[in-house]
């Protein structure tokens, strides 16, 4: 097993929430739609762990809740089934340049169904330019979507005032909070947003189960069609030890969110400060204060990132990058670019998350073989300049 | 496959590349590729002579910034061509380079398979017998070319002069086309006021006067060289991104910036 500091990728299920989960997968494994008694038991529990999803964002309605297979179907779901929903009203929408890639494709896909999307830019630290997110609001304006928080770079969104102006406006506001939701807490009392998008694997519950969180009164349309659970909007057979899962992971993720957020936040601190302190040329991206307490993204000059990767891999380190060569398309990441990075920036680029189960000492590791990784791979890169090579042989 | 489901021999040339570094003396030097892409290779070559009188690479060396397959592959073909003939070694194949590695990744077998392409550069430049060294080209004071949509982003986002308040680009991301040795120490100040200061310069080095040259290679500024700004972007007519030409490999890109300056911009 590496030194696992891949955790906005896929996070391992909490223990805890394994030993819930398996008296639903043979035991009390009745379809909640079942009349019988054992049907009854599904539906109790399917509708204890909804209240508990509803309260880790602090819903007072447990029907605000619905469940969905993951992320990418609420985000499916919440914007296509709004957008659908709101046609008569208007045929723009506004997300931002850089979402996550199942938003970025959804724009595509609506623009194709005749709708008008426009992509928000951003700052070079990542956030979303809000003076421009008013500008860009017409009549014909019916949804935003712009993530809590960067999934690449960390940086965190202005959630609050983007609803302040989506209510003004009367324009419905969604928001996939999933790079976030096991790091910063939602409070929809607090911060009114329309729909949420949420992931149980990224609250270390197991994959193939989230939920898409409704504001009373609003309402989308279905994208699959069925036996009319979910109050009919989404259909299919409940996913009931997914769902039990993800509850459990939602009330560890609550209870134990401050105290964890703090430590991940003293890691991602030390981790920052000392590659910046001994690598020279390397830089964070992102916002450095307004960002994900686990989340590190660093940018090094002359190398390129699936080496880095290939090369960390080798000193049993698992981590990210937004480098073209590691991508299908072999296009950088959209992100990076949209920040104004060139491509050859945006090729050297290291992202590394930390997780629940991170240890200081993983960290120690990584300050201990970095350094020296990135020396060995500028040694190797045409693009190093002679006198940083001069300064790592003197060093030597 | 994966993009980095590489063979044990592809690794094993990652981990241990054989021949890294550059040949003082060079008798021919092969350089493609293009930092953009994501991949550049140099390959440097001594020439000799075998028993029968026939031409041989009696050394050979890589520098290369890339994926780990770029890597291996320069890495390989060194091993490969090292005592051949120019004929044989100017005959490896790009496949013959992956058949010895066991085989690459699809997705590689064209972005970062270009070794063979540098080695047969470098053989065309011994054969060729020219200079192998960049030419260097002093500060561009050429003016400015037009600059498509630059006039209605004026005063959204797009200067033609120094601006008044510099506090008012804290934190942009500023793009300056080099228009000379004013425009530069512009760029120099304004790294006291954002991180992000870009200059774009039609000159093949670093331009501008001896000590400005100096400054410029020890600060931030992101020299974007043999490059023209060729038209601004945006919605709701402010500056969002540029559209830069690389004279170099002639071709266009965008660039997201939120402040372009041209001085003295006459269209």
């Amino acid at each position: 097993m590496s030194i696992y500091l891949d955790n906005q990728a896929a996070k391992p299920v909490d223990d805890r929430v394994i030993s819930e989960m398996m008296l639903y997968f043979n035991e009390k494994f009745a379809n909640p739609a079942s009349l019988h008694c054992d049907g009854d038991v599904a539906t109790d529990i399917l509708e204890k762990s909804r209240e508990k999803i509803a309260n880790f964002v602090n819903a007072s309605n447990s029907s605000d809740i619905l469940f969905t297979s993951g992320a990418t179907e609420s985000n499916n779901l919440g914007i296509i089934g709004a957008a659908m929903r709101q046609k008569n009203k208007g045929n723009h929408i506004i997300i931002s340049e850089i979402e996550h890639i199942s938003i970025l494709n959804i724009g595509k896909y609506l623009e194709k169904e005749g709708f008008r999307v426009s992509r928000l830019a951003v700052d070079r630290f990542g956030g979303i330019r809000l003076d421009k997110l008013e500008k860009l609001i017409t009549d014909e304006t019916i949804l935003i979507s712009i993530s809590t928080a960067s999934n690449e770079v960390g940086t965190l969104q202005p959630t609050a005032e983007i609803s302040k102006i989506a209510q003004e406006k009367g324009v419905l506001f969604h928001t996939d909070a999933v790079s976030s939701e096991s790091v910063i807490p939602i409070d929809v009392q607090e911060v009114p947003i329309d729909l949420i998008t949420l992931s149980s694997n990224d609250i270390y519950g197991p994959r193939g189960v989230g939920a898409l969180y409704l504001k009373k009164g609003v309402r989308v349309n279905p994208i699959i069609i069925g036996g009319g659970q979910e109050r009919g909007m989404r259909s299919g057979s409940e996913n009931v030890p997914g769902i039990v899962g993800f509850a459990k992971a939602a009330e560890i993720a609550k209870e134990e969110m401050p105290k964890e957020s703090e430590k991940l936040k003293i890691l991602r601190d030390k981790l920052i400060k000392n590659v910046l302190d001994t690598i020279p040329k390397s830089y964070l991206n992102g916002h450095p204060e307004k960002r994900l307490p686990h989340n590190a993204h660093f940018r090094f000059d002359y190398i390129e990132g699936e080496s880095l990767i290939l090369t960390l891999k080798e000193h049993n380190i698992a981590a990210a990058t937004g480098s073209a060569c590691s991508s299908k398309t072999l296009e950088p990441s959209h992100t990076l670019i949209a920040m104004g990075l060139l491509h050859e920036e945006a090729h050297g680029s290291l992202l590394v998350s930390l997780g629940r189960t991170t240890r200081e000492s993983d960290i120690d590791h990584l300050l201990e073989v970095l350094p020296d990784q990135v020396k060995r791979l500028r040694k190797l890169s045409p693009l190093t300049p002679s006198d940083l090579l001069k300064k790592y042989e003197e060093v030597k | 496959m994966k993009s980095t489901q590489y063979s044990d021999k592809v690794l094993d040339h990652f981990k241990n590349p054989r021949n890294v570094g550059e040949i003082e003396d060079a008798d021919g030097i092969g350089q493609v590729g293009n930092p953009v892409c994501g991949d550049l290779m140099w390959i440097y070559i001594k020439v000799g002579k075998n028993d029968e009188g026939e031409e041989i690479i009696d050394d050979i060396k890589f520098k290369t910034f890339g994926c780990g397959s770029a890597v291996s592959t320069s890495s390989m073909i060194t091993e490969m061509a090292k005592g051949m003939t120019l004929d044989e070694a100017y005959k490896i194949s790009r496949q013959d380079v992956a058949d010895e590695l066991n085989g690459l990744p699809p997705i590689k077998m064209h972005c970062s398979n270009l070794a063979a392409d540098a080695l047969q550069a470098a053989i065309d430049n011994y054969r060729l017998g020219t200079n192998p060294e960049v030419e260097i080209v002093t500060s561009c004071q050429l003016g400015v070319r037009v600059i498509l949509g630059i006039e209605k982003y004026f005063g959204k986002g797009a200067y033609d002069a120094v601006p008044v308040d510099l506090e008012e680009l804290r934190e942009k991301r500023v793009l300056i086309v080099d228009s000379g040795d004013e425009s530069l120490e512009l760029a120099l100040e304004l790294t006291n006021y954002t991180g992000r200061v870009i200059v774009v310069t039609s000159a093949k080095s670093i331009p501008g006067n001896v000590e400005i040259r100096k400054k410029l290679k020890h600060s931030e500024v992101k020299l974007l060289q043999e490059s023209e700004l060729i038209e601004i972007k945006g919605e709701l007519d402010e500056v969002e991104k540029v559209v830069i030409h690389d004279n170099d490999e002639d071709e266009n890109y965008e660039l997201f910036v939120d402040v372009v300056i041209v001085m003295d911009y006459r269209g």
